[in-house]
């Protein structure tokens, strides 16, 4: 089983990102979404988080790009249509409310 | 990412909303169920529950410089005949009664009509038994 | 077959309406004789801190629907372990004797384990 986690929320002074890497699954995959786009702040401790846990990475093409973040090589930036596949690909969606 | 298989499979999804119609989650929401018709899946069921009801609002009045998403949404199921179903109890303590329910309550506003039916959480039961998946969006 | 549906909870009881909410999706599973689970997790713990006084704050008491879960024929009851304890929390000496302390592998393998999620 493989779930695809979604998170809204920014990182910064929320704990969803942090719960969510402790329990992520090796063949789970992560979607930033809205403010959960800010993790890509590169020298931020979100960044380094991400990096540590090394999840599947996906972003909503459209938050990185309003925010002006860069999308690193470890992520992949996708449309809606993305969006849908990949929620066919993993047998669950868990977004983090 | 995994290659796209050439024959798609088509699913069914249930879509929860939680968040208000001003919220970023609200939009992407439609965006989303959009995406997933227009990649030929199927909606069993959309289901408003917390302030997920206020999409189904008709009393919300959205500046001019502003998308409109209560009208967005209605016109979304109207023209998809989608099944769009609004949490009865989350929508009379949020004060969005219809009219069968302001009548009940002795309460002036009417803020929900068709395509929306109030109902219970049963119906989201219903869809994530019915549903290949069940995607929720709402928070922020 | 029915399709399996894990609920987390992850607020604090009065932080707003999500801990009720949250517990009624489950409560109607079970009315409906659904196979459901429910995780604390994060500052869902705090639901089942012992001692609370919603009365005090003109509040519903949740624990009397939580020690329902049973009744409701809802027997899979979770609390994370990490939440509990950095929240000061003793994990065994919660207000839901039934609910299993687990770590964070175990609910990575929880989750797995259900065909559907919905986290709030």
């Amino acid at each position: 089983m493989s779930t695809l986690h979604v998170l809204s929320h920014s990182p910064f002074g929320d704990d969803r990102l942090t719960s969510c890497l402790r329990v992520i699954g090796a063949n789970d995959a992560l979607l930033l979404t809205g403010d959960a786009a800010y993790a890509l702040q590169k020298g931020t401790a979100p960044f380094e988080a991400l990096n540590a846990r090394a999840p599947k990475l996906f972003v909503l093409a459209e938050d990185a790009q309003a925010r002006a973040l860069p999308v690193p090589d470890t992520a992949k930036a996708i449309d809606y249509p993305a969006f849908v596949e990949l929620s066919v690909h993993y047998d669950k969606v868990n977004s983090w409310l | 990412m995994a290659a796209v298989s050439l024959i798609e499979s088509v699913m069914k999804f249930a879509i929860a909303l939680f968040s208000a119609a001003h919220a970023p989650s609200s939009r992407r929401a439609l965006l989303f169920a959009q995406a997933a018709l227009a990649g030929g899946h199927e909606i069993v069921r959309l289901f408003f529950y917390q302030d997920g009801i206020y999409n189904a609002s008709a009393s919300v009045v959205t500046p001019q410089d502003e998308q409109d998403l209560p009208r967005q949404w209605r016109t979304f199921v109207t023209e998809h005949q989608l099944d769009g179903v609004v949490c009865i109890a989350a929508a009379l303590r949020r004060g969005v009664l219809n009219e069968e329910e302001a009548g009940r309550y002795q309460r002036e506003a009417v803020a929900v009509g068709a395509p929306w039916e109030l109902s219970g959480l049963g119906q989201l039961h219903d869809a994530v038994q019915d549903a290949d998946r069940l995607i929720c969006f709402g928070g922020a | 077959m029915a399709k399996s549906l894990l609920i987390i909870s992850r607020q604090a009881p009065w932080s707003g309406p999500s801990a009720r909410e949250a517990l009624d999706i489950v409560l109607a599973g079970g009315a409906f004789d659904l196979p459901i689970g429910l995780l604390f997790l994060d500052d869902g713990v705090f639901q089942l801190a012992a001692k609370q006084d919603a009365k005090a704050l003109q509040q519903k008491d949740l624990s009397a629907n939580l020690q329902a879960l049973p009744m409701f024929g809802v027997e899979d009851l979770f609390v994370c372990g990490d939440s509990a304890a950095v929240r000061g929390l003793d994990p065994n000496g919660l207000s839901l004797e039934e609910a299993q302390v687990l770590a964070a592998d175990e609910i990575t393998a929880l989750i797995d384990r259900y065909d559907q999620v919905i986290t709030l």
